[in-house]
């Protein structure tokens, strides 16, 4: 099987302030005492994904796990190590990031749509499937900001398992919406994944990495811990933390 | 800096959705969102006549065109670079989870006001024509000076773009830039040729005997692309220094050249601290 991902060896560190430099006041009463101090988050990643495998991270706060995500959808530059993603990414948005509420549903599809790289000719395409996927017929043409965080949960979540990306990064958002909408976008996963789709998610529910995931990662302290079957790990990783 | 033009281009169908996106968000809530926006200059315009006109009793012929045909440009820099300096601390919770290019948030800030800008100076053009034809055609609004027009406006883009870098980049780190910049914007309008005259400012420097002056005042990129877009749009009439009448000065051709080189050099060096910042964005304290 060929790799979706491949990391190794993957540091990231970032600049921890103390005096908190937000403002140039701040920083004309700090500027003699240089309060910087380096935080290693990630601290030599070696992690390997196969093309259609479905990889749960696990950890505790602080761990490095969104870090992580964070560098494969490229927000981050790693400050060393390599990293290579072949193929198309698409991330999971939290809850309406990206929507401006002043617009309307429609327009924010073709907004975020695009956003998540496809082009405007190919949302338009996938405008009415996105719109019966999240249950939002009604609503389209109202404006964002009269949506309940449901129906913007549902919004975001349709618009990014319609892009078809290669790779899904989800970063424990699937606790929204309401039961059968839970349900629908397990299915959809499982469609997804039947298709070959590599998905790669932070949870820390621990009755979804074992019904998802075919491989789970333990990350500890910025450095893998235990991966492997996720039965195993999770059992490893549930008696360290008691 | 080649390769981020480069990744820029490859995301221009996201540039123009984004422009796209501000200017439906800008004019979404009302039916005359592009009028309502013309009211503040055609406010400020009327009550600066009155001032002078009326308070000042300043002779000056065309006052009112004079004014808005400086005074529109610089509402298009004051506009574009106060939206853009918020334009990335508002797109951060985005800018968190996926990538694209990020000068891609304040270049769709400037181009939506510039969008804006062309949209006001066509209907300037209709006042102008208007003035044209009450007057009885007695001055003549469009003259060969007016195929200059498009170099300053892409040096007037140039050089708002340059600005747009600076100030969008470093509010990330330094939320009060945008109350400096308030404050500088703000004092920039009175050191610009806007509701008076560069040849107001000549003569009272030749008064004093330092010429100098005014070429200071000039190496201001700003005030030189007022003082020129007033003598590209308008027809130079008569302008009234206190109680005598002068004629305008001549475009100085050398000085514009200076405000051209400093507008690109401000555009280039901006877009490279923003590229040198862009990847910390996240990583603010």
């Amino acid at each position: 099987m060929s790799l979706a991902i491949e990391i190794s060896d993957l540091h990231k560190e970032f600049i921890l302030s103390h005096s908190g430099v937000g403002s140039l006041k701040t920083l004309a009463l700090w500027w003699k005492k240089k309060s910087y101090e380096k935080l290693q988050v990630l601290k030599g990643i070696n992690l390997n994904v196969e093309n259609g495998e479905c990889v749960a991270i696990v950890g505790r706060n602080g761990a490095g796990k969104s870090t992580l995500l964070s560098l494969i959808a490229r927000v981050y530059k790693p400050t060393s190590g390599k990293l290579v993603v072949h193929g198309r990414l698409a991330p999971l948005l939290e809850l309406g990031a990206g929507f401006h509420p002043d617009l309307s549903g429609q327009e924010n599809i073709l907004f975020n749509g695009m956003i998540l790289g496809l082009t405007r000719k190919e949302v338009l395409e996938r405008t009415p499937q996105i719109v019966e996927f999240a249950e939002l017929e009604q609503h389209i043409d109202a404006p964002v900001r009269t949506y309940s965080s449901g129906m913007l949960a549902r919004l975001g979540f349709s618009v990014a398992v319609h892009v078809d990306a290669d790779i899904l990064i989800v970063d424990e958002v699937l606790a929204v919406g309401d039961f059968s909408f839970e349900q629908k976008c397990y299915r959809r996963i499982e469609e997804f994944r039947s298709q070959g789709g590599t998905i790669l998610f932070v949870s820390h529910n621990a009755s979804a990495v074992r019904r998802v995931a075919d491989r789970c990662v333990w990350l500890d302290n910025g450095q893998i811990a235990d991966e492997g079957d996720p039965e195993a790990v999770l059992k490893s990783y549930e008696s360290a933390g008691s | 800096m080649i390769d981020d033009v480069k990744e820029l281009w490859r995301f221009r169908e996201l540039l123009w959705a984004m422009v796209e996106r501000e200017l439906r968000i800008r004019y979404k809530n009302s039916l005359l969102g592009f009028f309502w926006s013309l009211i503040n200059p055609l406010m400020t315009v009327l009550v600066m006549t009155v001032v002078f006109k009326f308070f000042l009793q300043n002779q000056t012929e065309n006052y009112a065109p004079y004014v808005l045909s400086a005074y529109l440009p610089f509402l298009f820099f004051n506009m574009a670079v106060m939206d853009s300096s918020q334009s990335v601390l508002a797109a951060l919770p985005i800018v968190k989870k996926v990538y694209f290019p990020r000068e891609i948030l304040p270049i769709s800030s400037v181009l939506a006001n510039f969008i804006h800008y062309l949209l006001a100076l066509v209907v300037f053009f209709f006042y102008l024509f208007f003035l044209w034809a009450i007057t009885g055609f007695q001055i003549t609004p469009f003259t060969w000076r007016i195929a200059f027009l498009p170099v300053l406006l892409l040096t007037s883009l140039a050089l708002t773009l340059g600005f747009a870098f600076f100030v969008s980049s470093l509010n990330v780190f330094y939320e009060d830039v945008k109350y400096v910049l308030g404050v500088l914007l703000y004092l920039a309008f009175f050191m610009t040729p806007i509701m008076y005259f560069s040849e107001n400012v000549y003569y009272a420097a030749k008064r004093h005997g330092q010429e100098w002056l005014y070429t200071l005042y000039h190496l201001n990129p700003v005030a030189e692309l007022a003082t020129t877009y007033k003598k590209t749009l308008v027809p130079p009439g008569e302008i009234a220094i206190g109680a005598e009448k002068v004629d305008p000065l001549a475009q100085n051709w050398g000085l514009f050249g200076i405000t051209v080189l400093v507008s690109f050099a401000t555009l280039v060096a901006g877009y490279s601290l923003f590229n040198k910042l862009k990847w910390r964005f996240m990583e603010r304290p």
